[in-house]
């Protein structure tokens, strides 16, 4: 129950999980996705880290025991789309470039999202800034250590990305309609309104932030000549796009239409940036090569299609084509129920296009791991890397398994079993807490008579 | 419960000038003086003259001008200070501060960014404002509050505030200090997909760090131009710069433990003197706002299950303990010796304000506690411990006088000084 | 797998049970499970004009126009959907291409069945995932917070379709299956998406007031409908039709189910109670959480269709798990369940929502039996659909494992005895682009 586990978690939450206990999980089905599966395997957590894979791998006496006999280990779930643990709205879209927002700033540790992801396998997730506008805001890689604070759930070293937004839902608040929220009159349009619009922002936007670099490079120059010149304003909406430029941040770009992608390919060239990932792509699979060319991953769905126009060509081969074209792919979630079972959206691939189980786990852990530059220290279980593991039940592509276990930098973060046993506990505490105050509330009435005002 | 100005003059003096008839002095004598700032005086007199108090002490000779009113039986405090509200300022024409579906009725023009300042009133000035009509002066005066931090309330950067009294002639006249502060509030629209820039929580984080950046730059480009005018353009004038430059501190929003936590962080970014206000699960953030130093202001609306609410759909388990422990946030921040001060977040009746300062006192705060942050803390978050918030000599004569404690009963107050004026309130069925 | 057709002389099966031998098709040496009895290793299926004829370890080919060997494969019944928007909805933002939600508070009148667009790209995919028949409603079941005046209450005959016809009148199963009723609820706004809606939320006492009102209306619709039926009966000359309340005829006589969409545990009760006073047949429809309700849905016999396994929790405090435990639940309270998505472009997933139940408690035999015969039971097609038993409709899938594993392949299927392809769109474009250049 996320709320005991909270309850308890709070009470020290600095305190909680400092040095990093060992840990030897034993007798389990190893599947390390890079380095092909471990029967019987034996995977030993040191410091936080993987510290041995094998068969014969001995632990020190003090060091706890998991039996995982009849079960399978295999790395974190890594989601690369998520809008989880937001506070206080996903998208600002209210304007067509709102790269000077930063998800980074309104993390909220305390989403119960987070730990009902855990529970799903989930272990690292790039929150991203809606969709409302072509250029969106800055987005954070988090691992999800549930009862932490913000920043200790920051992915250290970690590359900070930029969202990008193409097709209709950057450019829906540019034509009059009536939007889920508004019901009263249509909205007062803004600009973009079609793709043409959409492309010339991001064209506009880059102008402009080639501009600002070669402001400060004037302003610098003139310093380094000695002269007094005036500071430039500091623009934090065109820094992002800087650091774009430079290559400090990715590209996280939301697109759905072939014509787009191959747009926005164009326009990086043009402007000298990288895209990251294509987020979604669900017509990728129609401009593999050019993707494949330009570098980039594509980040998509199992199998979603045909909620609007843009999505009606979409396949769920999608992935396999891409991949089979020499794209890198991964599985995501955009959604708080779906980061819950990523591993099943995984299984969709072994159905349409026949991907075997190694490649189909590749999509939701070192694919994703590598589209967000992290793959040095997760996705994979291999000696070295972080230990983020998730322990079945049953194989995780079997639709029939769930999660036992979940562990971050080698400390347990789920145990369904925990969870199942602190639950009548919670029931008994918060009913207990709920009549308190309703018998306070009760003998505060009574006190207030009429007339006391 | 009814207040008015207490006509001690009224036998000497025809109706009509009730205000001239202050006498030129108050010798309240043989009271109990809670000082705060000093040991308590079981038996003191305190002279009041030109606002100010002249001397306090036990024995302490009556001067012949002066109007002596028995204090036997009597307890004076420091009057209470509000450390934020709108106390003063009352209800005006402006444009909504918050975008609902009926504002989108009455379209304004959109913001399309940070450069169209949107939402930023940092120049609107409280003292300016002011007018001691606002009826809740009177109830507040009913509780034992003569003085508020009174703040703009409209927009993102909210305006200048300004200590005042919670009596005047005119506006002007309720001015104690001004500018104390800029009020900094979050205003989000339909979850970041309003009308106008910043609507998401994010938006305005990034508006506010903007608005800091600009007048760093607006700072340093005057000081660059003024010893280099030469080869440099003139600085703009910037008229919400200005008036952000002008503010001493700023005051940011926290109500959740997450939220505490982000606006710690965020206040030492923006690298100027900040308070924070709200605090109601401040109880999971103790250790964290001692250690940060930074003071704060607790909001005196405790969170209560709503009237009308679904009975089917209670709350959750978060929201009930912090129905629970919100109140006890006092006491614990007392404890852990963080500076703070209370604000009354819209509660404004006498009896509501002392039922919830009563429910803080409950839930673990002390007395002695409960009256520093009602008067010389809260004051010295302001900087204005020099001349409120104790019953010191020289200090402006704002006072409470009761029968018995003060947080005893709701009608304990029998009247209080502001500027050295008296004020009664009109006991139950009195006008 | 081999398929070779064989090419008979009628005058030589003169001892087959064949009444037309082209129409015939024998699925042998298949692990049959037929659901309703034991699997069947190595078993034969012959179906017949369209029914299945026989069922056993041994059937003979003699005559038969077509044999299959299923050497290595499963046959199951084909799987169903009991609540899709299937035909009546392409591409939900586009409001021209939805069929749904009609305007009117009481719309029992509209037939589902007459919608449904027989070229819909969604039947060739939902088909692929082994589903061969489905419910299709008149309704969205969207009520949405903040939603501006009432929406529909009862929105129409829902139709029980075979993904398969040339037109909606040969797809059609059970033309009129079930009244979908969105029972009226009190649609307070949890405090978290408060914000986020325009104005402020009502104040319960509002709400509620509002609900009641609606019970009412609710109350009389029904009451005209008896009457009306009485007057029917009369056959005064008076008499005049009306096409709405001649529709509820078959609900108020207890022949049509209302599916009773009731999210949340007050409103299973009092669409239970409602039920009761009316005397009509329920079906309970997306409940989101059972309650204390498992007895009484037990005692009154009344059936679920369950919505999604993969959903969030209803509130911060519950399980993680609590929609996955939920089909257990009903289940052990001696409910009959099946499964539907409630939404067109994840129809197909039916069989994982059930999988997912599975993982969390509900056995797997019942977990197959929702998706087959107990739909079709709850669908009052129980002896037409479901289960591989002779006499029924031959709707069959052959695969290569457990069509609740996301790794098995449907390598062919069968509607009314007819192979059917497992074409689609998503196929299609698979095979176009993955040969670009």
């Amino acid at each position: 129950m996320q709320q005991v586990f909270s309850f308890t978690c709070l009470i020290g939450m600095m305190a909680i999980l400092s040095p990093a206990e060992t840990t030897l999980i034993r007798n389990a089905t190893v599947l390390t996705v890079t380095k092909g599966t471990v029967p019987n395997g034996r995977v030993l957590i040191e410091n936080g880290k993987i510290a041995a894979i094998g068969k014969n791998v001995s632990a020190p006496a003090d060091a706890t025991v998991v039996d995982a006999a009849g079960k399978y280990l295999m790395p974190g779930i890594i989601d690369c789309h998520s809008h989880t643990a937001i506070e206080g709205g996903v998208n600002e879209g209210t304007v067509s470039d709102s790269s000077m927002v930063n998800i980074n700033d309104v993390i909220d540790p305390y989403d119960v999202n987070i730990y009902r992801a855990l529970a799903g396998g989930l272990t690292v997730s790039n929150v991203l800034h809606g969709s409302a506008n072509a250029i969106g805001g800055q987005t954070v890689v988090i691992k999800l250590r549930w009862g932490k604070t913000a920043p200790e759930m920051l992915f250290e070293g970690a590359k900070p990305g930029i969202k990008f937004a193409l097709g209709e839902n950057p450019k829906r608040q540019g034509y009059p309609t009536q939007s889920f929220f508004s019901r009263g009159p249509a909205l007062e349009r803004r600009y973009p309104g079609t793709r043409m619009g959409v492309e010339e922002v991001i064209r506009e936007s880059f102008t402009e932030a080639k501009n600002y670099q070669a402001t400060w490079k004037k302003y610098n120059d003139r310093i380094a000549r000695g002269e007094h010149p005036i500071p430039p304003r500091r623009d934090l909406r065109l820094e992002p796009l800087v650091e774009v430029l430079e290559g400090k941040r990715y590209v996280h770009a939301h697109c759905y239409r072939s014509d787009e992608i191959l747009m926005l390919i164009r326009v990086a060239d043009q402007m000298g940036f990288k895209i990251r990932t294509f987020q979604h792509a669900l017509e990728g699979y129609k401009v593999a090569k050019e993707i494949a060319a330009h570098g980039a991953g594509v980040s998509t769905f199992s199998d979603w299609w045909g909620y609007k126009i843009e999505a009606y060509d979409a396949t769920p081969y999608n992935a396999a084509i891409l991949m089979r074209k020499g794209v890198m792919v991964s599985l995501n979630s955009d959604s708080d129920e779906l980061q819950r079972h990523l591993n099943l959206e995984a299984a969709k691939t072994m159905r349409y296009g026949g991907l075997s189980e190694t490649e189909a786990l590749a999509m939701v852990t070192i694919n994703p791991a590598k589209q967000l530059g992290i793959d040095d220290k997760v996705g994979s279980i291999e000696v070295g890397k972080s230990a983020d593991l998730v322990l079945f039940d049953k194989h995780p592509l079997d639709t029939f398994s769930k999660p036992l276990k979940v562990w971050i930098d080698g400390h347990e973060y789920f145990d369904r079993d925990k969870d199942l046993e602190k639950r009548p506990e919670f029931e008994r505490r918060k009913k207990a807490l709920e009549d308190k105050l309703n018998a306070a509330a009760n003998a505060g009435a009574k006190q207030g008579k009429p007339g006391a005002h | 419960m009814k207040f008015r100005l207490l006509i001690v003059a009224a036998v000497l003096l025809p109706f009509g000038r009730i205000e001239a008839a202050a006498p030129s002095a108050i010798a309240i004598k043989d009271a109990h003086v809670v000082t705060v700032s000093g040991p308590d005086m079981p038996k003191a007199t305190i002279l009041l003259r030109d606002g100010l108090i002249q001397d306090v002490g036990p024995g302490i000779a009556i001067p012949a001008d002066a109007w002596a009113i028995e204090g036997a039986g009597l307890t004076v405090y420091p009057g209470f200070i509000n450390g934020l509200s709108t106390w003063g300022i009352t209800a005006r024409e402006s444009q909504p501060s918050r975008e609902s579906a009926t504002d989108q009725r009455t379209p304004a023009p959109r913001i399309h960014g940070p450069e169209d300042r949107p939402q930023t009133y940092s120049f609107e000035r409280a003292a300016d404002l002011l007018t001691p009509d606002d009826g809740r002066l009177e109830a507040a005066r009913s509780a034992g509050f003569t003085t508020s931090a009174t703040f703009p309330n409209r927009g993102i950067f909210e305006g200048l505030g300004a200590m005042v009294d919670l009596a005047g002639e005119r506006g002007r006249d309720m001015v104690i200090a001004q500018p104390i502060g800029q009020q900094i509030a979050f205003r989000m629209g339909s979850g970041g997909m309003g009308r106008s820039f910043p609507s998401s929580l994010m938006g305005n984080i990034a508006y506010v760090r903007q608005l800091f950046l600009d007048l760093d730059q607006y700072r340093a480009a005057k000081m660059i131009y003024d010893a280099h005018t030469e080869g440099n353009r003139r600085p703009e004038y910037d008229h919400e710069l200005e008036g952000l430059a002008e503010s001493p501190r700023i005051l940011l929003p926290a109500e959740e433990a997450q939220q505490i936590d982000r606006i710690l962080r965020f206040g030492r970014e923006l690298k100027t003197p900040f308070v924070v206000y709200g605090l109601h699960e401040a109880y999971r953030r103790v250790e964290e706002l001692k250690q940060a130093n930074v003071p704060v202001l607790i909001s005196l609306k405790w969170p209560e299950k709503p009237k009308d609410g679904d009975p089917h759909e209670g709350p959750d388990y978060r929201e009930l303990q912090m129905r629970e422990q919100a109140p006890a946030v006092p006491g614990m921040l007392a404890k852990a010796g963080v500076k703070f001060g209370f604000y009354s977040d819209g509660v404004d009746s006498a009896a509501d304000l002392h039922k919830a300062l009563k429910k803080a006192i409950d839930a673990g705060l002390s007395r002695a506690d409960a009256l520093r942050a009602l008067t010389l803390d809260v004051a010295g978050i302001y900087g204005l411990s020099d001349r409120l918030g104790s019953i010191q000599k020289g200090k402006i004569a704002n006072l409470v006088v009761t029968k018995g404690d003060i947080f005893g009963n709701k009608d304990a107050v029998e009247y209080v000084f502001i500027d050295g004026k008296q004020f009664q309130p009109a006991k139950e069925g009195g006008r | 797998m081999k398929v070779r057709s064989l090419v008979v002389i009628a005058a030589l099966s003169g001892l087959s049970l064949l009444a037309d031998s082209s129409n015939s098709v024998l699925i042998r040496n298949v692990m049959v499970h037929p659901v309703t009895s034991p699997d069947i290793a190595n078993g034969s299926v012959l179906v017949i004009d369209g029914k299945i004829a026989q069922v056993g370890p041994k059937v003979g080919a003699k005559g038969v126009a077509r044999v299959i060997d299923g050497h290595g494969l499963q046959l199951y019944p084909g799987l169903i959907n009991a609540a899709t928007n299937v035909g009546l909805s392409e591409i939900s933002s586009l409001r021209d291409t939805v069929d749904l939600d009609e305007v009117g508070l009481f719309n029992p009148d509209l037939r589902a069945e007459i919608a449904y667009n027989p070229s819909s790209e969604h039947i060739g995919v939902t088909r692929g995932a082994g589903i061969t028949a489905v419910i299709s409603l008149p309704g969205s079941g969207g009520r949405g917070f903040g939603r501006n005046g009432p929406g529909s209450v009862i929105t129409g005959q829902g139709t029980l379709m075979h993904l398969d016809g040339w037109t909606w009148e040969e797809a059609a199963v059970k033309p009129s299956a079930v009244m979908d009723m969105l029972f009226p609820e009190i649609e307070t706004v949890p405090r978290r998406y408060a914000a986020f809606l325009p104005g402020r939320p009502r104040p319960y006492q509002e709400l509620e007031k509002d609900y009641r009102e609606r019970l009412q209306q609710l109350s009389e619709f029904f009451e005209d409908a008896r009457r009306y039926e009485k007057a029917k009966a009369a056959a005064g000359p008076d008499f005049r039709g009306d096409v709405r309340l001649e529709a509820m005829i078959p609900v108020i006589d207890g022949k049509l189910p209302l599916f009773v969409r009731a999210e949340r545990e007050p409103m299973i009760k009092d669409a239970v109670a409602f039920a009761d006073k009316e005397k009509v047949k329920i079906i309970i429809a997306d409940p989101r959480e059972i309650g204390s309700t498992g007895p009484l849905l037990k005692e009154h016999n009344i059936p679920v269709v369950l919505g999604k396994t993969f959903q969030l929790p209803m509130r911060d405090d519950d399980p993680y798990d609590a929609p996955y435990t939920l089909p257990n639940e009903f289940y052990k309270a001696g409910v009959k369940i099946c499964f539907g998505t409630f939404d067109v472009e994840f129809a197909r997933n039916v069989p994982f929502e059930a999988a997912q139940a599975v993982a969390f408690g509900l056995p797997h035999d019942e977990a197959l039996k929702a998706l087959t015969i107990n739909s079709a039971d709850i669908l009052g097609a129980g002896d037409q659909l479901g289960s591989i038993q002779p006499g029924k409709i031959a709707d069959l899938i052959l695969t290569d494992g457990d069509p609740m594993q996301a790794k098995t392949n449907i390598k062919q299927m069968f509607i009314a005895g007819r192979g059917v392809s497992l074409e689609s769109r998503h196929t299609r474009e698979y095979e176009k682009w993955i040969r670009r250049p």
